[in-house]
């Protein structure tokens, strides 16, 4: 699909904000406007790293799960650890990877409780495994337009 | 003089003001402003027809449909009255309506505060920049002298109270999760960690219960060129509380709007503290401090994460909701991670 939809985002988002918001007579809507173009880069930003940021995640959420099961001791949770570690994503639309995203994550909430409870060394070693997936994550997911 | 941008409304509210004022008023101008995503903010300017009367510029503060929280107008109304002549310059509240038949919505309308600025981008350039020390100064002795404040001598310990018998920390983080849990629109593993986090090591009880602001920052008051805070805005959020509450608020690191460490874009937390604690007459325990900090950061995850919903679900599809979530929700994970030691330099 040419142009790349993300050329024209990015043209849109600055036309608007350098082109038309100045045009407009009150600060509300020059307000809106400009909210319009932020959004429209930040989107920019996301269509092209939507499939790739997702994949990874998923892809590091999997792999933790399975170095989770030799520590894990609650059975059920075992289960569906391992039955999440060997599962893939069922396609690369962007869809499909976040339903597949949630479900990691929400087991990723799980799991991280449950570490918290064991209190052996190898499981205070695979939190700072946990944290640090999660610190990746924030990673893949910042925006220019966010502040930290 | 500007044209009225709103002629219905223009006309419900001169007809309510008539009915508040005794005598015919026109309402020369209104049109809506920026700012604030919970509530839709008007100005327009009154004329009585009084001999010699001048124009008030004034302020209107309607309900939405929707809000970005679930706010109380007669507690941010009261606040309001509470504080106008002290030491804690707010806008002069005059009229509390609750009823949405007059103009189609439960509304309030204050005094307006002119030649001031309140947005933070410009707040972060001329001519303001060259004052950004004593606006700093100030906007932390004034929520230090919130902090000072008698809620009892205030009149605000009933209307403020939320009646539960909880330890503070508990009753707010037991609400802000209740918030996480109806609003998340996938899961959250950095704040899930958090709030275990602070269950486990819950902060000591408050030194006073004093007027938390609750969402006092850059952004919510108002500075003219001079660099002089003329009125602290927004206390929909106002509540009874733990002071730490609103000074770990205030250094919320998604704030710090010149992309560095200086809080709110103005001071280091160091000097904003220091500044706070001169005017509370308290020591800010720093145990205590990091965990409403933590907690800070919850509160403002779950009011993103509600943004993002009521954008999404279309039961707000007013653009400032997408952009407060896609704005601030990863920078404050990445602010949990920081203040629970978990940030990997990236």
């Amino acid at each position: 699909m040419k142009p790349d939809p993300t050329v024209y985002l990015n043209e849109l988002s600055r036309l608007l904000a350098a082109e038309v918001a100045p045009r407009l007579p009150t600060t509300w809507e020059q307000a809106i406007v400009t909210r319009q173009s932020l959004l429209l880069q930040a989107a920019a930003e996301e269509f092209d790293r939507a499939a790739q940021r997702r994949v990874e995640e998923n892809a590091d959420l999997r792999k933790l799960f399975t170095a989770a099961l030799p520590i894990v001791t609650d059975a059920q949770l075992h289960a569906r650890l391992k039955a999440a570690s060997e599962s893939v994503d069922p396609g690369l639309l962007v869809s499909q990877l976040d339903a597949s995203n949630r479900r990691l994550r929400s087991l990723l909430v799980n799991l991280q409780a449950h570490i918290e409870t064991l209190q052996t060394p190898l499981a205070i070693q695979f939190d700072t495994l946990i944290w640090q997936a999660l610190s990746r994550s924030t990673v893949r997911r910042r925006l220019s337009l966010g502040r930290f | 003089m500007a044209p009225t941008e709103d002629p219905a409304l223009a006309g419900r509210l001169e007809r309510w003001l008539a009915g508040q004022l005794g005598k015919r008023v026109r309402i020369a101008d209104i049109a809506r402003i920026a700012g604030g995503a919970s509530r839709a903010t008007y100005r327009f300017t009154l004329e009585t027809g009084d001999e010699d009367a001048v124009p008030f510029p004034l302020i209107l503060r309607l309900d939405p449909a929707s809000s970005l929280i679930e706010t109380e107008r007669r507690r941010e109304f009261a606040a309001l009255q509470a504080f106008h002549g002290s030491s804690v310059p707010v806008p002069k509240p005059l009229w509390l309506e609750p009823d949405a038949e007059p103009i189609g919505s439960p509304f309030f309308i204050m005094q307006a505060i002119e030649h001031a600025e309140v947005s933070p981008q410009k707040l972060m350039a001329a001519p303001y920049a060259e004052h950004h020390a004593h606006i700093g100064h100030q906007k932390w002795t004034i929520l230090g002298q919130i902090a000072a404040a008698d809620p009892r001598a205030l009149g605000l310990s009933d209307i403020l109270s939320s009646g539960a018998s909880d330890p503070v920390w508990r009753s707010e983080l037991d609400h802000w999760e209740a918030v996480l849990d109806a609003d998340e629109l996938e899961p959250q593993p950095i704040q899930r960690a958090a709030i275990r986090w602070m269950r486990r090591h819950p902060p000591p009880p408050p030194s006073r219960l004093s007027v938390v602001h609750g969402d006092y920052r850059t952004g919510n008051f108002m500075v003219d060129t001079s660099g002089s805070i003329r009125a602290i805005l927004d206390w929909e959020m106002v509540h009874l509380g733990d002071p730490l509450e609103d000074l770990a608020w205030s250094l919320n690191r998604v704030w710090c709007f010149q992309q560095d460490e200086r809080r709110g874009g103005l001071l280091h937390r160091d000097q904003a503290i220091a500044h706070w604690e001169a005017a509370a007459g308290i020591s800010a325990d720093p145990v205590a401090l990091h965990w409403w900090e933590v907690f800070a950061s919850l509160k403002g995850q779950a009011i993103w994460l509600s943004a993002a919903r009521e954008f999404q679900q279309q039961a707000r599809p007013d653009s400032i909701m997408a952009l407060a979530a896609w704005m601030m929700c990863n920078s404050q994970d990445r602010v949990t991670l920081e203040l629970l030691g978990h940030l990997d330099p990236a």
